[in-house]
């Protein structure tokens, strides 16, 4: 385990703020709603850290925050020692967020001519980094097929594909086998313990507990935008323990 | 701005478009069809307008519509290219692909826009080789060199009011103002349809606040009466006021949009 973590949360909060034309008129635009509070935690090199809860508990947001797609009201992040704030575009060249949004795709072109778009975005040549990729996600003979042809759940490898061009050491995963049949889940689940095998950090959001089984790390759940990781003892039952931990009340710090 | 993602943004584009190849089609029948109608309405209107339309080359109102009507395709692609761009990335989710790519905002914009320019301008040259083919269009006498600097003289004044209205979408969503107050305004005011002159004075007064209105003047000018960059000035002068204001600004409203939008995450909302 190395000492400078991969990632690195500090005093995290996020307020989102409901902007109205009345509000804004009456002066009350300061409403709002906190989506996070107060979250800490450090992930080091190579560890998975799993971030459940119910919907609408601030996961996403947590995840969109640390791939600077939203900016924290408080607090700090910084992934391998470098503040998100301040070096953006470092940062991202050392995050890949799967984005697990079909849609977030061009329909009309190829899955190759896609891939290539996204890997010139990320300063690459696609005739060199797409190859490997594709081949470990097995997805080759679907290049030359338009994206909207394909099934969701080759949809959702080719998302991990486009995450993965540019090699980066941490992860972030939406909810990668929502939507998925138990086949397709099965198989993005075995491409995850494969990634997870080459020493990957991960950050992955899921409502799946059998993920967390099958690839095993740490555990974090997250309600109404409190952030609590999760200490299992050996043998303990996940599914009991997390119906436990949403029915309580989850305080900061505690 | 690294060239090879502006040439993946052109790439990009050029294939969507390509994937729908009919468009390419009725896209030209479109412009031919609003040509013939226009060539029948200039051979009516012919003679009570012409004290009019006497500052535009002599050829009567049909080569000074199809300059007005080749140029306001151009500038809805000025004023709407930036905000539908930016809508179309924030409903599917590709806005966010692409900002988690270590590529600046401002290059995602502009090179997401680049094709439908050159789109645009091909559109242009359609209108005047169909003009001029089939509709006996007067391009002898044109001054091409000017044409091209009133071209992106328009697109630098245009731009502008493009990127302030995506900035309002990027918060609002919805219900923009500014491209739907220009572009109304400048098809009415502007002198697309009809020269200024029949407009009563203080109508007039308000065209000249648009920069429409010099744009379709100095192309005019250029393409009917073959006026150089030089005796263009008070059009290059005009416009080049409207672009060296309104760039810096929108980019400044456009930089704080995207903090709003990334503080009240909005950037995935639609």
């Amino acid at each position: 385990m190395g000492t400078t973590p991969a990632v690195a949360v500090s005093r995290l909060s996020k307020f989102f703020p409901l902007i109205t034309l009345r509000r804004l008129l009456t002066g009350t635009w300061q409403q709002g709603v906190w989506a996070l509070q107060e979250v800490d935690f450090e992930l080091f090199p190579g560890e998975v850290l799993f971030i459940l809860g119910p919907n609408g508990s601030g996961k996403t947001t947590l995840v969109k925050l640390i791939a600077g797609l939203l900016a924290p009201t408080n607090g700090r992040i910084s992934v391998h020692g470098l503040d998100t704030a301040r070096f953006p575009l470092q940062v991202k060249r050392r995050l890949g967020y799967i984005t697990c949004n079909e849609y977030s795709f061009y329909g009309r072109l190829t899955g190759w001519r896609n891939l290539a778009f996204f890997a010139q975005l990320q300063n690459l040549d696609p005739k060199t980094v797409i190859p490997p990729v594709v081949e470990t996600l097995r997805l080759t003979e679907y290049l030359d097929r338009r994206f909207f042809t394909y099934s969701t759940g080759i949809k959702r490898r080719l998302d991990i594909a486009r995450g993965l061009l540019h090699q980066p050491d941490i992860l972030l995963l939406d909810e990668p086998t929502t939507n998925l049949d138990p086949l397709s889940a099965a198989k993005v689940r075995q491409l995850l313990i494969e990634i997870q095998a080459r020493g990957k950090t991960m950050i992955i959001v899921t409502h799946r507990l059998e993920e967390v089984q099958k690839l095993g790390g740490r555990v974090a759940i997250v309600k109404e935008g409190r952030f609590q990781e999760v200490t299992r003892e050996a043998g303990e039952n996940l599914e009991e323990l997390y119906a436990r931990m949403v029915e309580e009340n989850i305080h900061a710090g505690s | 701005m690294r060239v090879h993602k502006v040439a993946a943004f052109f790439v990009r584009d050029l294939l969507w478009d390509l994937s729908y190849p009919l468009n390419f089609f009725w896209r030209g029948a479109s412009i031919f069809f609003s040509l013939v109608t226009f060539y029948f309405l200039g051979r009516l209107v012919i003679g009570g307008a012409s004290g009019h339309l006497a500052a535009y080359g002599g050829g009567g109102y049909f080569p000074f519509v199809l300059v007005g009507l080749a140029l306001a395709g151009f500038q809805n692609v000025a004023l709407n290219s930036i905000s539908r761009a930016v809508q179309y990335g924030m409903y599917t989710g590709t806005l966010e692909a692409m900002l988690v790519t270590p590529t600046p905002i401002s290059t995602i914009v502009f090179s997401s826009v680049l094709y439908q320019f050159v789109s645009a301008l091909l559109s242009i040259l359609v209108y005047l080789a169909f003009g001029a083919l089939l509709f006996g269009f007067p391009l002898g006498q044109a001054d091409f060199l000017s044409a091209a600097v009133m071209l992106l003289l328009t697109l630098l004044a245009h731009l502008p009011l493009g990127i302030l209205s995506a900035s309002f979408l990027l918060i609002f969503k919805r219900g923009d103002p500014i491209t739907s107050l220009v572009g109304h305004l400048s098809a009415l005011l502007a002198g697309v349809y009809f020269p200024l002159s029949v407009l009563p004075g203080w109508l007039q007064v308000v065209s000249f606040f648009l920069p429409f209105t010099h744009a379709l003047e100095g192309l005019r000018q250029a393409v009917l009466n073959g006026r150089t960059v030089m005796e263009l000035s008070t059009q290059v002068m005009v416009l080049s006021i409207f672009a060296i204001i309104l760039l810096p600004l929108s980019l400044a409203v456009f930089s704080y949009a995207i903090h709003q939008a990334k503080r009240l995450g909005t950037l995935s909302q639609f």
